[in-house]
């Protein structure tokens, strides 16, 4: 291979961008634009290999539900006369109930209300607005993510069966369990987004890491919004 | 040709203050162990206090004790300080940035949180070493146990263990074999960068699959996982706490390798050095790209599996029991989803490796480098059509044995094509038989036999015969350890003078290797002997007309374990005492060759500018290169004005 050099002479810090080098050893020729293109891409392939989770998720429940292996998806054909079995050994004698859809409705609505909020907080970071609008702005966000993981506890005291009540009620508590995960990464950067607009870390144009969540954020409600269609629809 | 007076001082040399690094001064390996220990106990004495009674080892106490372990360990070794810094808007400064890198730590950063590229890689190669001894140790166990058919060595349920143990810390080992070592330490100077693309998530990555390795390492005491490394349900939801145990580590496993996937993919696309482009990137680069991209897709329905285990185990959910709604086709189905792909991530990352060794020990451009390419794509593509011709005996499915059959047959042409590529690029050239070569052919012998006992296990009616059989191990080791491994090792020697600075001792070198080659053939030859026999596996006590087959994979087992040794030997005596290696010893044309040994913290005092492919063996040279390679026992000098290192302020 022939190199060629060009001499960039003393490693240099980006003096508009003091503390903030995630190019922690060389620290040097990078601009924001290039760092948030690496990150831009980081994010994407991380919603790649959480898409393959969610079309694997898919398949557990559909294969599942098509197998209905001794009748127990939702136990349809379980009675008195035929009873099945639930995970300690009872005898199950009739259907499961379904979950209350509203409750699941409500938490993916909660969701796609948290992402248009996170969107508007990228929207006002880029318009360089005060840092109160920004700081505001996610904050709102932080408190509908907080009002949506709330929800979902709520949900898991009010659910008509357990995990031990066969596959159905195993892949509904699977996906409540994969929703409350996202849900609580998602309140993680939506805090550090409140808190560092307050801090001012987003004037002046610093938006890139909120374009960043915002993508995530928008990621999170298509996910949560295929869950909640699954487990409404196809149960 | 200008140089300035005075090189630019080097980074490392920074002096910093005395706050710099913040938390990072006081963490390292033994603060991580404080921190697992601990909060694994808090874990433990908790969980079994409100959740489980009197029961201290039931799977609700062991998965908690588990998760304890891992986040005490990665909040002791300082892996979450940045992420909870910037959540808390307090960002670490440059300082503190370049203390992390390693400035002024000497080989105490080694044990700590270290972000610089060469030292993560460095970390990485002493971790594979070790689990490979582990995993090594385990199947010299399991041959003793073999060598007389009924042997009082170990107990069923010990050697059933044991098998399961071996097989996961040998899969978890050939994953990051090449990942961890050579595209942490050599990838981001191949391509003219100065660190990989996010270092943070590079130390993370490491110390990360560290923390999983306790775990798995626990089983043994928590009554052994005795499902086999596949851990098939439902044996592997009746089957002791341990089940638990390594469940866990396989999350955190995938956790690492998808972080260290992504950060592999972001670096190769975003920070090659100016000029290259994706045509002029060395091979290795690009077969680190497809199989850090295969992990990055392959790895989550490993971990739904093992979530969906766990849940299995701890709360009575019915993923994988029959009797409650499961299915274990599910079971099987999610984990070769994952498994068949995962024969490729360990794979194609060292068939790259061995390509670079190949270009320049045959003193020839790549043979078919695009075609190559295509051929890694092509297999990583395929890989993920394949998974189900592990069922073929499973009775999922039999209408679909056919086109998964078909599907497993394609894959050996793009396979054979890569193949042929390696044959291509020795075809007349001007060999220059150093070690990194002898293993070169050496996979290529082993290579052919796994490849084409593959393609028998591909078909439905030979899959039907020889299933469950110690053919098919014989296959897959002739695979793994014949081919990626030996793969591995050409790179290990190849790139060894980068790493330690030092050059390896050739003879120990080539001692090691004919012990390996020859034991290969012996221990392998016996399993296929006893397949062919109609020998099960995962049996710890067997029919005496099986006796001699298993006492000739014994002793080349033994034979293979010493080889293994003397290279291992002579690693730790180049290392320690081996004479100064030159910037390129090898005279090759790649970039990490350019730099000086040991290699600047920032790699490229000045950035590179690429100007053609890194193979141009064949091209006319500067008027004073010497021809004759120095004798490798000699002190090596560098003569050549190409291989001189690049130094600061100098335009070649």
């Amino acid at each position: 291979m022939t190199v060629t050099t060009t001499d960039h002479g003393e490693p240099q810090k980006d003096p508009q961008d003091d503390g903030r080098s995630i190019e922690a050893v060389a620290g040097h020729h990078e601009s924001r634009e290039q760092r948030h293109f690496k990150e831009r891409i980081a994010v994407w392939l991380f919603i790649g290999g959480d898409l393959v989770f969610l079309l694997m998720e898919l398949f557990y429940w559909f294969y599942l539900r098509a197998l209905n292996t001794n009748g127990m998806w939702r136990g349809a054909e379980c009675s008195k006369a035929n009873p099945c079995t639930d995970g300690l050994g009872n005898a199950i004698t009739g259907e499961i109930t379904k979950a209350n859809p509203a409750y699941t409705l409500t938490i993916a609505g909660l969701t796609v209300l948290a992402a248009f909020l996170i969107w508007r907080v990228e929207i006002v970071a880029r318009a360089q607005a005060k840092r109160g609008v920004i700081s505001g702005s996610a904050a709102l966000a932080l408190l509908v993510l907080l009002g949506a993981v709330v929800v979902q506890c709520i949900q898991f005291g009010k659910l008509p069966f357990t995990t031990i009540d066969g596959s159905y009620a195993s892949s509904f508590l699977y996906f409540m369990g994969s929703t409350l995960g996202h849900l609580l990464l998602l309140t993680f950067l939506t805090f550090a987004l409140w808190n560092r607009g307050r801090l001012g870390k987003y004037d002046g144009g610093h938006w890139y890491q909120v374009r960043l969540s915002r993508i995530f954020a928008v990621w999170i409600a298509i996910s949560t919004c295929v869950l909640a269609l699954v487990m409404v629809v196809f149960a | 040709m200008t140089t300035t007076d005075a090189p630019p001082m080097l980074l490392e040399d920074t002096p910093l203050g005395k706050g710099a690094g913040g938390l990072y001064r006081r963490q390292n390996a033994l603060t991580g162990l404080v921190g697992g220990v601990f909060l694994g106990f808090i874990g433990w004495v908790v969980s079994h206090r409100l959740l489980q009674g009197s029961n201290w080892g039931s799977d609700m106490v062991v998965t908690v004790t588990m998760v304890g372990w891992v986040l005490g360990f990665n909040i002791g070794m300082g892996t979450f300080n940045a992420p909870i810094r910037w959540m808390l808007g307090h960002d670490q400064s440059y300082e503190d940035e370049l203390y992390a890198a390693g400035v002024t730590q000497g080989k105490s950063r080694y044990w700590k949180f270290c972000t610089d590229h060469k030292v993560v890689g460095t970390q990485y190669l002493i971790l594979v070493m070790v689990l490979f001894g582990v995993g090594g140790t385990l199947a010299m166990m399991m041959r003793t146990q073999l060598i007389t058919p009924h042997s009082s060595f170990l107990s069923a349920n010990s050697y059933n263990a044991i098998v399961s143990i071996h097989g996961m810390v040998m899969i978890i080992a050939t994953i990051i074999m090449v990942t961890g070592p050579f595209t942490n330490f050599i990838m981001p100077i191949m391509i003219g960068a100065k660190d990989m693309a996010f270092p943070r998530l590079n130390a993370m990555s490491f110390w990360v699959v560290v923390s999983a390795v306790p775990p798995l390492l626990a089983t043994f005491f928590l009554g052994g996982v005795d499902a086999g490394w596949t851990t098939y349900a439902p044996l592997s939801v009746q089957a002791p706490a341990a089940m638990d145990a390594f469940s866990m580590t396989m999350i955190v496993f995938v956790i690492s390798v998808t972080i260290s996937g992504i950060n592999t993919i972001v670096t190769i696309l975003t920070m090659r050095a100016k000029g290259m482009t994706l045509g002029r990137m060395p091979i290795f680069t690009w077969a680190s790209m497809v199989g850090a991209a295969l992990s990055v897709y392959a790895m989550p329905a490993l971990l739904i599996t093992f979530t969906a285990m766990i849940t299995d185990r701890v709360t009575g959910t019915s993923f994988f029991v029959a009797a409650q709604g499961g299915t274990g086709w599910l079971w099987e189905n999610a984990f070769w989803i994952f498994g068949h792909p995962e024969v490729y991530i360990i794979l194609i990352p060292p068939v790259g490796a061995m390509l670079e060794v190949a270009s320049t020990f045959a003193r020839k451009p790549l043979f078919g480098y695009k075609v190559t390419i295509a051929a890694f794509t092509a297999v990583a593509g395929l890989s993920v059509m394949v998974w189900a011709h592990h069922m073929f005996t499973t009775g999922w499915a039999p209408d679909l044995a056919g086109p998964f059959m078909v599907t497993t047959e394609l894959i050996s042409i793009p396979t054979g094509i890569i193949f042929l590529c390696i044959i291509g690029t020795i075809w007349r050239g001007s060999i220059w038989t150093r070690l990194p070569m002898f293993f070169v052919y050496l996979f290529l012998w082993d290579f052919i036999i796994g490849g084409v006992t593959g393609i028998y296990l591909s078909d439905v009616p030979a899959d039907n015969f020889f299933h469950g059989d110690m053919f098919v191990t014989a296959h897959f080791h002739y695979t793994l350890l014949g081919g990626a491994m030996i793969a591995a090792v050409a790179g290990l020697c190849y790139w060894f003078p980068k790493i330690s600075g030092k050059m390896l001792n050739e003879r120990i070198g080539k001692t090691a290797f004919w012990i390996i080659a020859i034991a290969i053939q012996i221990t392998y030859f016996g399993q296929f002997w006893e397949g062919f026999q109609g020998m099960p596996r995962r049996v710890a006590f067997y029919d005496p007309i099986f006796l001699h087959a298993n006492q000739m994979t014994t002793v080349g087992a033994y034979f293979l374990m010493l080889g293994f040794l003397v290279l291992l030997y002579c690693l730790i005596d180049g290392w320690r005492h081996g004479k100064p290696a030159p910037a390129n010893p090898w005279h090759a044309k790649s970039l990490e060759w350019k730099v000086p040994t040991p290699v600047p913290l920032v790699n490229f005092l000045v950035d590179p500018v690429v100007t053609t492919d890194p193979y141009g063996y064949g091209e006319p040279e500067p008027d004073n290169l010497s021809t004759d390679f120095p004798d490798p026992d000699r002190e090596l000098v560098p003569t050549l004005s190409s291989d001189r290192p690049v130094t600061g302020g100098e335009v070649l």
